[in-house]
């Protein structure tokens, strides 16, 4: 399972089809990588296993989401004012 | 509104197209509203159903009439949680 993520990520040119957000408006999705990455990173971690595999959220949100909005949401979780659940 | 209309429409019965399509219209985009709001693209409930977009395999439809699109993707991701 690490094998394949790692052998994804190292062959990622971008953000797949993600059929859950089929139109245009890709606002959605750039939401739910950033929720998914910081999320898998606090499970995976508190299970103590590796959290590599959560790089693929990252790859994702970073090629779908504007810089500006991804700063923001870092500076609201660092303050704990965040607004999504993580 | 509906008694004016239909006063309107005997005086004037040129009218009478135009309250069809206007009832048309506004039932259409009224029909696709509630499927929307039916279908898995709003969060109704946030405690018991957050996110409903996320309980549907990828192969699920969610667009109403889809051209192009093969739906026997796979899932992409990390499984985790």
């Amino acid at each position: 399972m690490a094998e394949d993520i790692k052998g994804k990520l190292e062959r990622y040119r971008t953000a797949p089809f993600d059929s859950r957000f089929p139109n245009t408006n890709q606002t959605k999705n750039c939401w739910q990588n950033y929720l998914d990455y910081h999320r898998c990173q606090k499970s995976l971690e508190s299970k103590g296993v590796d959290v590599a595999p959560c790089d693929w959220y990252k790859r994702v949100y970073k090629t779908l989401c504007p810089i500006s909005w991804v700063e923001k949401w870092d500076g609201q979780r660092d303050d704990g004012t965040f607004p999504g659940k993580i | 509104m509906f008694g004016t209309m239909y006063q309107h429409g005997k005086k004037h019965p040129g009218l009478i197209p135009q309250f069809c399509f206007l009832i048309l219209g506004m039932s259409g985009a009224g029909l696709y509203l509630l499927r929307l709001a039916k279908g898995p693209h709003v969060t109704w409930n946030k405690t018991n159903n957050p996110e409903p977009w996320n309980k549907l395999s990828p192969t699920y439809q969610y667009k109403l009439v889809a051209v192009n699109t093969d739906y026997k993707s796979l899932k992409k991701e990390g499984p985790d949680f």
